[in-house]
């Protein structure tokens, strides 16, 4: 189409978007490597609270995919750059190996509650731990609120539950640093020097990606793999941009059509 | 409605909540609200009709019976009524075949149903330790794997005091599978309508003469409020101070315990 505006950047989701748990999308690698030719301005903007920034890094090198730390912005990352912002002590219901990216801030005493994807934490003792510091006052930052993610044996309960649960028994409403907040991809898109319009999401969650995309301007495209169900496309007005089978199916579409 | 007191209008049947009205549930069982043993006594001699109404469902109604009982209480089980039975009957009129997140000691209500067959809901409790990410997910995919979801729960308490402590009640969990599976639940137990009125009708008694005591104010006050009732809060068990500034609800009237409010309601009574 001859009047389709370019676009300058592209933002990528990772967990059900390139890959699920250890192993890649089928073409995702090379794909990734056809989109490479085109543009380097590519982030990977990300919702998975589980792991840390080397973590992350280290699994996906492991199964093939070349991606730089600083290409990577998670929302743990926005999290972090939260609690400092308020001079918060939290309590960190995260995974051991989320812990690693607080590393440095202290957590003795705590005053706020930082809620991740973390089912070591999701006992009645710790949840009952945090929701009375919550009831006492103390903010609730959630990493994001997604409601469900899918594993290798199937759809499982993401954070959101969870902290839905903790913000109705204490009336507090969470502020929420992940996707889809405008926040977080206004702050993603950052350091890749154009504005939302010429940006493109391309995701599997068609609420947390592409809503959340499209909401500041950016375009959004779905992929149908990973936490993808069927009619999903219809849950969102305006719909999204595009609507591909997965990820090589996006990336022929920004190179036929987009770069 | 004349405003004014309470207890200036005729009140012929109470309803009354149990933990933190009663009695404070413990780790040991529980510890009686100074004053409740003789107001429960108080009141039935009086002539006042009384019915119990909990949301506990860590426990058969028979078992709850005995341990109030033992410390002193004047009840009888069919004069408690709890959301077990009421999620039962639910099941029963609606054929379906329950998966259950709740305490082991309530199962026994349940034995009337095949719990091995393929689950058509899903009944939440009050599970405590039993809640953990294993539990809620393995529930999470049972209703996902319903058209429609059909997800019943068994009260919506935000929280409740056990042992000097808050503790998250059933509520949160069910707001969780709510909130993943984009359902609502159906309610069973306090603040539904059925559940105010079932027990009005097994006394005899019109809403407007009635008057629940709680110390829940969404469920226990404003439930019975929707429902015609006065709403009586108590300073006991989950009160917070909070509370005397409610957004949503505002009680008929604060007491300082159950004691207090028997002594008000009967000394109107005997004017």
């Amino acid at each position: 189409m001859a009047t389709m505006s370019r676009l300058r950047a592209v933002l990528i989701d990772l967990s059900g978007t390139i890959h699920i748990e250890d192993a890649a999308i089928p073409g995702a690698v090379a794909a990734l490597q056809r989109l490479r030719e085109r543009t380097t301005n590519i982030k990977f903007v990300t919702n998975t609270t589980k792991e840390s920034m080397t973590t992350l890094r280290n699994r996906l090198s492991r199964i093939g995919f070349d991606i730089k730390q600083n290409e990577i912005f998670s929302s743990l990352t926005a999290a972090r750059n939260k609690v400092q912002e308020m001079g918060c002590r939290p309590m960190l219901l995260l995974q051991d190996s989320a812990k690693e990216d607080f590393k440095d801030i202290c957590t003795d005493d705590p005053n706020c509650v930082v809620v991740g994807l973390s089912p070591d934490s999701f006992n009645y003792r710790t949840l009952n731990q945090a929701f009375r510091l919550i009831l006492d006052g103390h903010p609730l930052i959630a990493i994001h609120k997604a409601k469900y993610f899918k594993r290798q044996d199937g759809l499982a309960l993401g954070p959101g539950a969870f902290v839905e649960g903790l913000e109705y028994a204490t009336g507090v409403r969470a502020t929420v640093v992940g996707k889809p907040e405008r926040a977080f991809y206004q702050e993603a898109l950052k350091t890749m020097s154009c504005v939302p319009e010429e940006a493109v999401m391309i995701g599997d969650d068609v609420e947390g990606d592409v809503q959340g995309a499209q909401t500041i301007g950016m375009k959004g495209f779905l992929v149908k793999t990973g936490k993808y169900r069927l009619g999903d496309e219809e849950k969102i007005s305006p719909p999204p941009e595009a609507i591909c089978e997965d990820f090589p199916a996006a990336v022929e579409l920004l190179l036929k059509e987009y770069l | 409605m004349a405003s004014g007191n309470w207890y200036d209008s005729a009140i012929e049947g109470v309803l009354l909540d149990i933990t933190g009205v009663l009695y404070n549930s413990t780790d040991e069982g529980g510890v009686p609200i100074p004053g409740s043993i003789e107001a429960v006594k108080r009141l039935k001699a009086s002539g006042v009709r009384v019915r119990f109404c909990t949301n506990e469902t860590q426990c058969t109604r028979q078992q709850l019976v005995d341990k109030l009982q033992r410390l002193g209480f004047e009840l009888s089980v069919p004069e408690v009524f709890a959301p077990a039975p009421a999620a039962c009957q639910l099941l029963k009129a609606r054929g379906l075949t329950p998966h259950l997140l709740v305490y082991p000691g309530v199962l026994p209500e349940f034995e009337a149903f095949d719990l091995g067959a393929k689950p058509t809901c899903v009944v939440v409790g009050d599970a405590a330790d039993i809640f953990n990410y294993e539990t809620m997910n393995n529930t999470f995919r049972k209703l996902l794997e319903m058209d429609p979801p059909v997800l019943i729960s068994m009260g919506v308490g935000k929280y409740y005091r056990h042992g000097g402590e808050l503790m998250l009640d059933v509520g949160p969990f069910t707001k969780a599978l709510e909130y993943a599976v984009r359902c609502e639940a159906i309610v069973v137990g306090k603040p539904d309508r059925n559940f105010f009125l079932g027990a009005l009708q097994d006394m005899g008694v019109q809403p407007q003469n009635a008057i629940m005591v709680g110390d829940d104010i969404v469920n226990d006050v404003g439930g019975a409020q929707k429902c015609g009732l006065k709403g009586l809060q108590v300073r006991t068990g989950k009160f917070r101070p909070s509370d005397e500034h409610h957004p949503e609800v505002r009680p008929d009237g604060f007491v300082e315990n159950l004691a207090h409010a028997v002594d008000l309601l009967l000394q109107h009574r005997k004017k």
